[in-house]
């Protein structure tokens, strides 16, 4: 449980001698009741305030990183139950089961499925991060070097599910990549033994959130320092249930017990794992396991968590600017949109789809729609109008022709007013430019004369 | 277990909404919780309620959409028909949008006997929308609310015509949707108006607009949470059941763009963006789903425990 500022007061010096940088140590208990400071900025603390202290403002989530630089995936490390209080940090991470029991040409198949799972979306990419590494096949050299194939084929960290001699051979083989090693239930101590002496994160897994509770403290005991919790529930209902409770427990009520991230194995005859995946990325799932690669799957559900990992307070934009489509010359069409990432893209794309060289003019809407924009005031005949007289297409092409989202052609009069340009209203969607621009007459965009 | 899971006891409780249906049919009940969705505590009698759309327009609807539908999207009667009796809808939202200029140019006694028609065929609770253009909505809305022969919801009233669709369903006693544009002030607001005019609260849903996966989804999430918390913290005027409208998916490129093989099969890819777009509002707090793939009224519906 967070502690308020008066009992962290209490256990303060209070001697106002003002090293942490604050006129008093009542300043300074408020500063950190709002998490804003932490008691390594008060040298004059008791060793047992530091201890509670400290253990109050770690952050109420562990992290647990998977994997080695770029591609390293983090678990964890979240503040907030509700994305609208902040933003959720580290998106929950995909990973696609591979068996070792597939054949050599099934499994570089299957291999090369997992790596086709990444997609371009809003100037993003967005992918499946893990590949998990099943031991069905009872033998721990076998599944060593499937593990190893799966490094080295899909290049991305590994999930290592097996008994714990299994694991044990492949940590020799990819230990220095960094996989998370998931030993079944009734080895979980010898697992998180291995995971302790090569400092390498473990996922913790037992049926429902009591006997969760006793494997997390028995890893604990065995020395694993990074953990990540799996309940093991036997349906989507049971999953996101115990999802919510843990998450609750850590972030609200700062229940160390229970206090790290989750994994959820969707495969192997789960009921329903799209459902499942899509209920466990809002709701908290750190990392989820899948056993499907149909990109008709993983494409809705990775663009829900693009979704709900966004910063609410911040869309995702793109620079205001002029953006030049295909060899843009001066005599090529001028247009203009937002800086909504989604807007600029979309546009983008159905531009290039015309093949017709353009200027795309973007204006500054803090990251709004257009016609979010155009309702908040941000995208106004004034504010194009400044865009076309001082941000420099004038001197990039010959003509004076705009051609505006036909969404917002209510502003096409005032425009033409005040910037002197001619203002061609364009289609309401942008997948209607490439038949639109095609049908333009050249002489729309012939040089202004005087 | 040493941690026991912190029960969160909200002081409100969501205000329960009955959907009447025919005589013989089964009515929708929705709300009545005093919980956040999907987790283990608090008293949800009501399951999410999942409808289906039925739409009257002439324009095009995306192929993975029309194969599933076989045909009977040309026919609204028999097509709510079949979203009551095949697929299992609890409810039919019968869209108007043959009304439309650009979607048909139905009269608007054209919409009101399709109104009639479908309530006609169908035992469920219907729940009648306009088509969008705001001159020809406020005939339409009197004319709906005059002509069903049964109490229906009216979607939707928002801060301009609130006055006529409220007027329109107290006159015939129908219930309101109320909508707003992803805004928690506009949505209170709204259902302060209603009731300023005397529409029951008991006859009123919360439409938030829902923006579908990829195209502002994540919006809708945060905001019909933030209702729901709202609701659950003690604000009445927001403490009613949300539908969630998930047709927007269908407008996504990602839902029907049959030109990327690298996408997989559109067939596949259209009903998922539409059903994932469905988990997540009712992970949000939805209490109303409406879709328009017969495969999500079912699998939407499979979650008895919410
Ligand atoms: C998500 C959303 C929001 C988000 C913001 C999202 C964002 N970053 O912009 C939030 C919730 C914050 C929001 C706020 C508001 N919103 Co809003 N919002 C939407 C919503 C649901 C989707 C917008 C979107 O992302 N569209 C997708 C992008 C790609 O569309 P686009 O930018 O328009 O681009 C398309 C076309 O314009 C065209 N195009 C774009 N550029 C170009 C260029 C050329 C040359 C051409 C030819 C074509 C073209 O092609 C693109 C693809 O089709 C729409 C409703 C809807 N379904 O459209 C309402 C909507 C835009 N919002 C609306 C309103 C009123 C508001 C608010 C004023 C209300 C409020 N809530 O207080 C505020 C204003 C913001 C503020 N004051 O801070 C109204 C606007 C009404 C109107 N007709 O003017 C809408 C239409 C909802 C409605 N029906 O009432 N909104
Ligand atoms: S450093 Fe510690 S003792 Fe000194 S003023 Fe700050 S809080 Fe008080």
């Amino acid at each position: 449980m967070a502690l308020t500022a008066l009992e962290i007061y209490k256990l303060l010096p209070k001697t106002n001698c003002k090293e942490c940088g604050l006129p008093t140590c009542l300043a300074f208990a408020m500063q950190m009741a709002a998490g804003k400071a932490g008691i390594e900025k008060c040298p004059p603390a008791s060793s047992e305030a530091k201890e509670r202290l400290g253990a109050a403002s770690a952050p109420p989530l562990p992290r647990v990183t998977v994997g080695t630089g770029d591609g390293a995936v983090v678990l964890g490390d979240e503040v907030v139950l509700f994305r609208h209080e902040k933003t959720f940090h580290h998106p929950t991470a995909i990973a696609a089961s591979v068996s070792d029991t597939l054949g050599e040409e099934a499994l570089v198949e299957r291999l090369r499925r997992i790596t086709a799972l990444s997609f371009e979306r809003v100037g993003q990419t967005i992918s499946v991060d893990m590949a998990a590494v099943r031991c069905d096949s009872s033998d721990p050299a076998r599944f060593a070097r499937v593990a190893a194939a799966a490094l080295s084929g899909a290049g991305k960290p590994l999930l290592l599910q097996g008994p714990a001699s299994a694991l044990a051979a492949a940590v020799k083989e990819v230990g220095a990549s960094r996989p998370l090693l998931c030993p079944p239930p009734e080895e979980l101590e010898d697992g998180a033994k291995l995971a302790a002496s090569a400092g390498l994160p473990l996922v913790a897994r037992a049926r429902g959130l009591d006997a969760l509770e006793a494997a997390l403290a028995k890893a604990r005991a065995a020395g694993a320092k990074e953990i990540v919790a799996d309940p093991m529930p036997e349906d989507a209902g049971r999953a996101v249930a115990d999802s919510i409770c843990i998450r609750t427990l850590a972030i609200a009520h700062r229940a160390r017990e229970v206090a790290y991230p989750t994994a959820f194995d969707l495969g192997g005859g789960f009921p329903n794992p799209f459902a499942a995946a899509c209920l466990l990325v809002p709701k908290y799932a750190s990392l989820v396991v899948l056993d499907t690669a149909d990109p008709a799957e993983l494409l809705p559900i990775l663009t829900l968590r693009q979704n709900i990992f966004t910063d609410p307070q911040r869309p995702i934009q793109v620079e205001p600017g002029i953006y030049a489509i295909g060899k843009a010359t001066p005599s090529s069409p001028v247009l203009i949109t937002t800086n909504f990432s989604l807007t600029y893209f979309t546009v983008r794309s159905d531009i290039e789809a015309s093949r017709t060289p353009a200027h795309l003019l973007i204006a500054e809407c803090d990251g709004m729609s257009v016609l979010t924009a155009w309702a908040a005031g941000k995208f106004t005949a004034e504010s194009v109008a400044k865009i076309l007289l001082d941000g420099g297409i004038g001197g990039q092409v010959e003509h004076r022709t705009l051609i505006l989202p036909g969404m917002v052609a209510r502003l096409s009069g005032r425009i033409e007013e005040l910037s002197r340009w001619r203002v061609l209203v364009g289609p309401q969607e942008s997948s209607a430019l490439p038949s639109y621009l095609r049908r333009l007459p050249p002489a729309a965009f012939l040089p202004a004369n005087g | 277990m040493t941690v026991a899971f912190p029960k969160q006891a909200f002081p409100g409780r969501v205000l329960e909404v009955t959907l009447p249906a025919a005589e013989g049919g089964t009515p929708v009940i929705v709300g009545g919780q005093n919980a956040l969705p999907l987790a283990p505590e608090g008293e949800k009698h009501n399951p999410v309620a999942v409808g289906m759309e039925v739409g009257t327009g002439s324009g095009e609807i995306p192929p993975s959409l029309a194969h599933a539908l076989g045909g009977r999207e040309k026919d609204p009667v028999s097509l709510a028909r079949a979203c009551e009796d095949e697929w299992g809808a609890s409810f039919i939202f019968l869209s108007l949008s043959g009304c439309h200029p650009d979607n048909g140019s139905q009269t608007v006694a054209m919409g009101a006997k399709l109104a009639r028609d479908v309530l006609a065929a169908v035992r469920c609770p219907v729940i009648v929308g306009g088509c969008g253009d705001e001159e020809i909505d406020a005939k339409l809305f009197p004319a709906v609310a005059e002509a069903a022969p049964r109490p229906v919801f009216l979607s939707y009233a928002d801060e301009k015509n609130y006055r006529l669709v409220g007027g329109a369903a107290l006159a015939y006693g129908h219930g309101v949707v109320s909508w707003s544009p992803i805004d928690i002030n506009m949505a209170k607001q709204i259902n302060l108006l209603l009731s300023d005019i005397g529409v029951p609260p008991e006859r009123i849903l919360i439409d938030p607009l829902t923006g579908g996966l990829g195209y502002g989804l994540e919006y809708t999430y945060s905001i019909v949470e933030r209702i729901r918390l709202a609701g659950l913290s003690g604000d009445a005027m927001l403490a009613r059941p949300v539908l969630c409208h998930l047709g927007d998916a269908w407008k996504a490129r990602e839902a029907v763009d049959a030109s990327e093989p690298s996408w997989g099969d559109p067939d596949v890819r259209g009903p998922r963006w539409e059903e994932a777009t469905g988990w997540a509002c009712l992970a949000a707090g939805a209490d109303l789903l409406v879709c328009r793939h017969p495969g999500n009224a079912a699998l939407l519906r499979g979650t008895s425990w919410r």
